[in-house]
C-alpha cells in the first residue's frame, strides 16, 4: 500500500479536488487482461491547472475517467474533495458529475438542439438549479460569448462551440473540471484561446482544472505535468514548458522504443505527437502568448 | 458494389426489423385474406356440388327484400309424383327446409347458433347427398320426434330423449329428440332439426300439400341438362326455378359468397391500411439509415461508385427487405388463414379442410405487395443517397437541423389541399347523395394526400404548440424533447402521419356514427307513440302466437300489428323500384306520430290503397290518388290507390326506398300468412306501464327470440346495430395504430442509434437515466399527440362532410362525439409512452464512455 506522500504532486488531504489510491482498472480477463491503470496514487491539488500525458494507450483517459465518475474501477479508492466515489450507485455518480464536475471533450461537446446560453447552463437546468446571474455573466464575458448566446451549435466554429464547452463547464462552479483533450480538434489560435481560458479559469476565477493532452504546447500552460506510461504515473513536472515537456516526452519513446524491441507502431505514434509538438512553439512562443490572451480577456 | 450491398443489409439488418415487421403484417392479411377465402370458397363449392341434387324445382325468387319479410315460399308437394312419372327420372322427393325456426330447450333457452347464423327445420329424407348422417338413436317417426345435429346437441348439452319446442310460424309443438346425425361435410355454421316428411309439411308450412322445392334425380344415362328441360317442359316454362346441380351449387355459393365476400373485403382493408401505414414507417427508416450512412455512401461515391449504382444498391437494399418481409408475410398468412377458420369453427362453422387452398397468385400477391411496397418506399430514400456528393466522406456528418426546404412539399401540399378542400365544400354543398358521396370519397383522399404531403410543414407550428409547456413542465428535459421531435420535421411528419391515417378514420366514423344515433334518436322521439315494441333482435318475423300472446296479457290496450312486404311498384315516370313497405293494423296513429302532406291514416291504411313519403312521390310522378301497379313476393300483382303522402323527411335508411306502407288487410289479400316482425302496445287506461311490461315479458318468457321494448331500448337497439358497423371500422384502425405505433419506436430508435455520442455528453454533464427516459418519453408523447391532433381535424372534417351526406338521406342531426375525441387524444399520449419504453430502455442503458467515443 502506498503511502499519500508517495503520491506525485501529493498535498494535504484537504488541499486535494480529487485523489486516487491504488487506482487500478483492467480490461478482459485472464490471460487476456489489460492493465490500463496499474494501482495509481494521484492527488489533484485544488486551485491548480494540471496536465495529464503520455503516449497513446498510457491510461492518462481512463485516469481522468475514473477521476471523474465516468468510469468504474476495477481496484482502489478515488475521492473527489471528500466523496468517496468509488463505490457509489449510478444515480450518485450522475448526480456528482452533474453538481460537482465540469466536462470539456475533444468535440461534440455541445447538445446540437439548444443555444449557446442553453448549453451553457444545461448542467444546471438538468439539476433544476437557478445559476448565479452575476457567475455565469462573468463567465460568459471571460469567455467572449456575450454576442453569441443565442446561435446553436451549428452555427459556430470549432473554437467558439469549444469556448461554449468551457463555460458550460464553469458555469455551475464546479469543484473540478476535466477536460479531455479540449484543442484536439481545433486549429493552433483556436486552441490557444480555449488553453488561455483554462488558465484564466484557475488564476482569475479560483477553479481546479485537469487536462488530459498528447500535446508538450498544450501541456506547458498547466502548474504540473503528471505522466504515464503503460498505466502508471512515472514522473512530474513543476511549471512545464513546451520545451521541457517534449524533452520528457522523447526520453518515454527511447525508453520504450528500446524496451519494446521493435514497437514500430509506438514509435511511429510517438513520432507523431513529436512532430506536432514541435510545430507548436516554432508558430509561437507558448508561455508569451498564454500572458498575451490572458491579458486580452482581462480587460473585459 | 452487390457484395457491399448485401454486407450493408446484414449490417443493418437490426435496424430494418420494424420495417421488415410492417412488411410482413401487410403480406400476411393480403395472403391470409386470400389464402382464407379461396380456402372456404372451394369448401362450401364442394359441399354444394355434393349436397345438390340433379334437378331442384323451387319457388321463383321474383322480389328479395333488404328486410326480412318471412315469407316462406312453396310449391305444391304433389308435383313430386308428377316428376316422378317422367322419363329420365329415377326418383323425385320432397324438400322442406325452413330457415329461421326458433328452437327451445325444456328450460326455455334457445338451441341453435348464438352466432346469427340459422337454424333450419327440415324433413328427415337421407340420400346419398345428404350432408349429415344419422350416427346414434334412430330416424324421427311421426308428430313428435326430430333429429338434431351433432354440433348443437354437443354445443347445448342435448340429448336423446330430451323434449325440445319448435316455433314454427303455423305454431309451436313439441318434439322428443331420438337421434344425432353428424355432418360428413362441412358444417356452415348452422343448426339443423330434422322431422319426417308428413311432420315437417303439417308443423313447418301448415299443409301436408306443400314443399320448399322438390329434388329430382336423373336416372342412369340422363345428363342434369337433359333432365332440366323435361322438367321445365312439363312443369311449364318459367313457373318455378328449376336447375340443375350444378347451377343449384353456384347459386347456394353466391348466396353465401356475399358474406365471404364481406370477410374478404373486411380482411383486405385491413391489409390495405397496414400497406398504406408500413410505407410510411419504411420510408422513415430508409431515409434515417441514409442519413446515418451519408459518409459511407460519399466514401463509395469517392472510391469511383456512380449515382446509379448508389441507387440501385439503396433500391437491392429495398428489394432484399421486400423479398425476405413477403416471405415470412406469405408464411404468416398461411398461419393467420388457418388461424381465421379455427376462428370459424368455433363459430360453429366446422370447416373440414384437409387441404388449404393456396391459388397461385396468392404468392404473386404477396410478392407484388411486399417488394413493392419497400420499393416504392425507398425510392425517395434511394433518390437522396444517390445526391450525396463524394464529398460528405470528407466532412463531419453531424448535422442537427433539416437538410433541403420544404418548398416543394408547400407547393404540393397547398394544391392538393385546396383541390380537397373544394371537393369537399361541393360535397357539403350538393343536393344529391350520390354526387355528395362520391365528392367526399376525391375529397378524402385529396385531403388526406395533402396532409401527409405538407405534414412536416405543420410540424414547427403544431409542436411548439402542443409541447408549450414542456420545458416550463420538465425543465431542460422537457426542452429538449421538444427541439428533438422539432429536429427533422420530414421524420416527425411521416412518423406521425401513420398514425394520423387511423384516427383521421375513428374521427370521421365517430362523427358519423354518433350523428346517426342522434338522428334515429329523434326520429324515435318524434314518431314512436307506443309504449312498448315487441321484436326480435334482429327484426326478424316471429310466429303469430307471440302477438296472441300480447293481445292476450292483462292491462295491453292498443296493439297495432307490423309486417313486411317486398314490393316492387312501376312508377308514372317509367321507373321500377323494387322495395320493402311496411302494412300496419288501422290504429297506427295510436302508436307512431305521422305527419302528412295529404290525407292521413285512415286514408293510407283504406283497403287497396297505399302511401308513401311525399318527396319520393314528387321525384317519380306520384299525385294523391294515382293509381300505381304493385306486385308481391309469390307473383301477386294489384294496382293499389295512392291515399296519402307522408312527410316525415326521413325515410331512406337501411336501404328502404320510398317510405311505402299499407293496410295490414291489403298485405293480407296479396300476400297471406305474412308474420308479424313487430308488434306495438299501449298500456290500457289505469295500467301502469312498468306493471304492462313485466307481464308481457312474463307472458312472452317461452319466446327468447322476442323482446319487450320501451322507447329507450329501443334507442339502445339501434345504437347497438349502428356500432357493429363502427367496431368494424376500429378493429380496421386497430392494426393501423399498432402499425403505427411500430412507426414510432422505430423513429425513435433509430434516432437515438443516431444521437449516440449526444446521449453520451447529456450522461456525461448529468443527466441522469431516468431523465433521459423522460426525455425520450416526451419527444414520444408529443409526435403521438400531433399526429392524433392532425388525424382528429382531419377527421372531424371529412366527418361533417360525411354527415352532410347522411343529411341528404334524411340523417340530418350533426353530433360531434367529445368524449371518443379526448380518449383518441388521451389514448395517442398512452401510444406515445408505451411507444417510448423500449427505445429509452435503451438509451438509458448505453455505457456513457462508449456514446462519447460512438462514431
Amino acid at each position: 500500500m502506498p503511502t499519500p506522500a508517495a503520491a506525485p504532486g501529493a498535498v494535504p488531504a484537504e488541499r486535494a479536488a480529487a485523489r486516487a489510491r491504488g487506482l487500478t482498472k483492467a480490461y478482459g480477463t485472464g490471460e487476456t487482461t489489460v492493465l490500463a491503470l496499474d494501482a495509481v496514487d494521484v492527488d489533484i491539488a485544488r486551485g491548480r491547472f494540471t496536465a495529464v500525458m503520455g503516449p497513446s494507450g498510457s491510461g492518462k483517459s481512463t485516469l481522468m475517467h475514473c477521476l471523474a465518475g465516468l468510469d468504474t474501477v476495477s481496484a482502489g479508492r478515488v475521492w473527489l474533495g471528500g466523496t468517496e466515489i468509488t463505490g457509489l450507485r449510478d444515480r450518485e455518480l450522475t448526480r456528482l458529475r452533474r453538481d460537482r464536475v465540469g466536462f470539456m471533450f475533444q468535440s461534440f461537446n455541445l447538445v446540437p438542439t439548444l443555444d449557446a446560453l442553453e448549453n451553457i447552463t444545461l448542467p444546471l437546468d438538468i439539476a433544476g438549479r437557478r445559476p448565479d446571474r452575476d457567475w455565469l455573466d462573468r463567465v460568459i464575458d471571460a469567455l467572449g460569448l456575450r454576442d453569441r448566446l443565442k446561435h446553436r451549435p451549428a452555427q459556430l466554429s470549432g473554437g467558439q462551440q469549444q469556448r461554449v464547452a468551457c463555460a458550460r463547464a464553469l458555469a455551475s462552479r464546479p469543484e473540478l473540471i476535466f477536460a479531455d483533450e479540449p484543442t484536439g480538434n481545433l486549429d493552433s489560435r483556436a486552441g490557444l484561446e480555449v488553453l488561455g481560458f483554462l488558465r484564466d479559469a484557475v488564476d482569475r476565477l479560483g477553479q481546479t482544472v485537469v487536462m488530459v493532452t498528447h500535446d508538450p504546447g498544450a501541456a506547458a500552460h498547466s502548474d504540473l505535468v503528471l505522466f504515464l506510461a503503460d498505466g502508471r504515473i512515472v514522473d512530474g513536472m513543476e511549471h512545464p514548458t513546451a520545451e521541457s515537456v517534449l524533452e520528457r516526452m522523447k526520453r518515454f519513446d527511447a525508453i520504450r522504443g528500446a524496451y519494446e524491441g521493435d514497437g514500430s507502431a509506438g514509435a511511429a505514434a510517438a513520432a507523431g505527437d513529436t512532430a506536432r509538438a514541435a510545430a507548436l512553439p516554432a508558430e509561437r512562443d507558448p508561455a508569451t502568448s498564454a500572458d498575451g490572451t490572458g491579458g486580452a480577456t482581462e480587460e473585459v | 458494389m452487390l457484395r457491399a450491398t448485401l454486407r450493408g443489409f446484414l449490417a443493418h439488418k437490426g435496424r430494418l426489423l420494424l420495417s421488415a415487421l410492417a412488411v410482413v403484417l401487410s403480406v400476411a392479411f393480403v395472403a391470409g385474406s386470400l389464402i382464407f377465402s379461396d380456402t372456404v370458397s372451394r369448401t362450401f363449392d364442394r359441399l354444394f356440388a355434393a349436397t345438390s341434387a340433379d334437378v331442384t324445382v323451387e319457388p321463383r325468387q321474383d322480389l328479395t327484400s333488404a328486410v326480412p319479410t318471412g315469407v316462406v315460399q312453396t310449391v305444391p308437394a304433389d308435383l313430386a309424383r308428377r316428376l316422378e312419372g317422367l322419363g329420365g327420372v329415377a326418383a323425385a322427393h320432397v324438400d322442406v327446409a325452413v330457415r329461421d325456426a326458433v328452437v327451445v330447450d325444456a328450460a326455455g333457452t334457445p338451441v341453435g347458433p348464438t352466432t346469427g347464423a340459422p337454424t333450419i327445420a327440415s324433413n328427415w329424407e337421407p340420400t346419398r347427398r345428404s350432408p349429415v348422417r344419422l350416427t346414434s338413436g334412430r330416424a324421427p317417426h311421426g308428430g313428435g320426434e326430430a333429429l338434431l345435429d351433432a354440433d348443437t346437441a354437443r354445443y347445448r348439452g342435448v340429448r336423446i330423449g330430451d323434449v325440445l319446442t319448435v316455433q314454427a310460424q303455423p305454431g309451436s309443438f313439441r318434439v322428443r329428440v331420438t337421434g344425432i346425425a353428424t355432418f360428413t361435410t362441412t358444417n356452415p355454421g348452422s343448426a339443423r332439426l330434422f322431422l319426417d316428411t308428413p311432420t315437417a309439411q303439417r308443423r313447418l308450412l301448415g299443409s301436408t300439400g306443400r314443399a320448399t322445392g322438390i329434388s329430382v334425380d336423373a336416372a342412369r344415362g340422363t345428363s342434369d341438362t337433359a333432365l332440366r328441360g323435361r322438367v321445365e317442359a312439363a312443369l311449364g316454362p318459367g313457373r318455378y326455378d328449376v336447375r340443375t346441380a350444378a347451377e343449384h351449387a353456384k347459386s347456394a355459393a353466391a348466396d353465401l359468397g356475399g358474406f365471404l365476400k364481406v370477410i374478404k373485403y373486411v380482411m383486405l382493408g385491413f391489409a390495405g391500411i397496414a400497406v398504406l401505414v408500413g410505407v410510411f414507417l419504411i420510408v422513415n427508416t430508409f431515409s434515417m439509415l441514409i442519413a446515418q450512412r451519408t459518409r459511407e455512401l460519399g466514401l463509395l461515391r469517392a472510391l469511383g461508385a456512380d449515382r446509379r449504382q448508389v441507387r440501385r444498391s439503396v433500391l437491392t437494399e429495398a428489394a432484399l427487405l421486400g423479398l425476405a418481409g413477403a416471405t415470412l408475410g406469405l408464411a404468416a398468412g398461411v398461419g393467420l388463414a388457418a388461424g381465421l377458420i379455427r376462428l370459424l369453427s368455433a363459430f360453429g362453422m366446422n370447416l373440414r379442410t384437409t387441404d388449404t387452398v393456396v391459388a397461385w397468385s396468392t404468392p404473386v400477391a404477396a410478392y407484388a405487395v411486399g417488394v413493392g411496397v419497400t420499393f416504392v418506399a425507398a425510392f425517395l430514400p434511394a433518390r437522396r443517397a444517390a445526391a450525396v456528393s463524394p464529398m460528405a466522406a470528407l466532412a463531419d456528418a453531424e448535422v442537427a437541423g433539416v437538410g433541403r426546404p420544404l418548398r416543394v412539399r408547400a407547393a404540393a401540399g397547398a394544391a392538393l389541399g385546396a383541390a380537397g378542400a373544394a371537393a369537399l365544400a361541393g360535397c357539403a354543398a350538393s343536393g344529391r347523395a350520390a354526387t355528395a358521396a362520391s365528392l367526399l370519397g376525391a375529397g378524402v383522399v385529396l385531403t388526406l394526400v395533402a396532409t401527409v404531403v405538407a405534414g412536416p410543414l405543420l410540424v414547427r407550428p403544431l409542436i411548439r404548440v402542443l409541447g408549450g409547456a414542456f420545458p416550463a413542465l420538465f425543465g431542460a428535459v422537457g426542452r429538449m424533447s421538444r427541439r428533438n421531435a422539432l429536429r427533422n420535421p420530414r421524420r416527425t411528419g411521416a412518423t406521425a402521419a401513420a398514425l394520423m391515417v387511423g384516427l383521421a378514420l375513428v374521427a370521421g366514423m365517430s362523427v358519423a356514427g354518433s350523428s346517426m344515433n342522434r338522428s334515429f334518436d329523434r326520429r324515435i322521439d318524434r314518431t314512436l307513440g307506443a309504449d312498448f315494441i315487441v321484436q326480435n333482435r334482429n327484426f326478424l318475423p316471429f310466429p303469430a302466437e307471440v302477438t296472441a300472446r300480447v293481445r292476450g296479457t292483462p292491462g295491453a290496450g292498443v296493439v297495432v300489428r307490423q309486417r313486411f312486404a317486398a314490393v316492387a311498384v312501376a312508377l308514372p315516370d317509367g321507373r321500377r323500384v323494387e322495395t320493402t313497405a311496411s302494412a300496419y293494423d288501422p290504429r297506427l296513429d295510436d302508436v307512431a306520430h305521422l305527419t302528412y302532406a295529404s290525407g292521413g291514416t285512415g286514408a293510407a291504411l283504406a283497403a287497396g290503397h297505399v302511401a308513401m313519403d311525399a318527396g319520393f312521390a314528387r321525384g317519380h310522378g306520384v299525385r294523391p290518388g294515382s293509381v300505381l301497379p304493385f306486385e308481391f313476393q309469390g307473383g301477386r300483382r294489384a294496382r293499389l290507390t295512392v291515399g296519402a303522402l307522408t312527410d316525415q323527411g326521413d325515410t331512406e335508411a337501411f336501404g328502404v326506398q320510398g317510405g311505402l306502407f299499407l293496410g295490414l288487410g291489403t298485405l293480407e289479400r296479396y300476400v297471406p300468412g305474412t308474420p308479424d316482425a313487430a308488434v306495438y302496445v299501449n298500456a290500457a287506461p289505469g295500467t301502469a306501464p312498468a306493471l304492462l311490461r313485466s307481464r308481457l315479458e312474463r307472458a312472452l318468457a317461452p319466446y327468447p327470440q322476442v323482446q319487450v321494448r320501451d322507447q329507450a331500448d329501443y334507442k339502445k337497439l339501434v345504437h347497438d346495430q349502428i356500432a357493429v358497423l363502427l367496431y368494424l371500422v376500429y378493429a380496421l384502425v386497430g392494426l393501423a395504430i399498432v402499425i403505427a405505433v411500430l412507426g414510432v419506436v422505430n423513429t425513435l430508435a433509430l434516432s437515438v442509434v443516431e444521437r449516440t455520442r449526444e446521449i453520451g455528453l447529456l450522461r456525461a454533464i448529468g443527466l441522469s437515466r431516468r431523465q433521459l427516459r423522460r426525455m425520450i418519453r416526451l419527444e414520444s408523447v408529443v409526435i403521438a399527440v400531433f399526429g392524433a391532433v392532425l388525424g382528429l381535424a382531419l377527421g372531424l372534417v371529412w366527418g361533417l362532410c360525411l354527415q352532410r351526406v347522411l343529411a341528404l338521406q334524411g340523417m340530418t342531426a350533426l353530433a360531434i362525439p367529445w368524449g371518443t375525441i379526448a380518449t383518441v387524444v388521451i389514448g395517442s399520449a398512452v401510444v406515445g409512452v408505451v411507444a417510448a419504453v423500449l427505445p429509452a430502455l435503451r438509451a438509458s442503458r448505453m455505457n456513457v464512455l462508449t456514446a462519447i467515443a460512438h462514431e
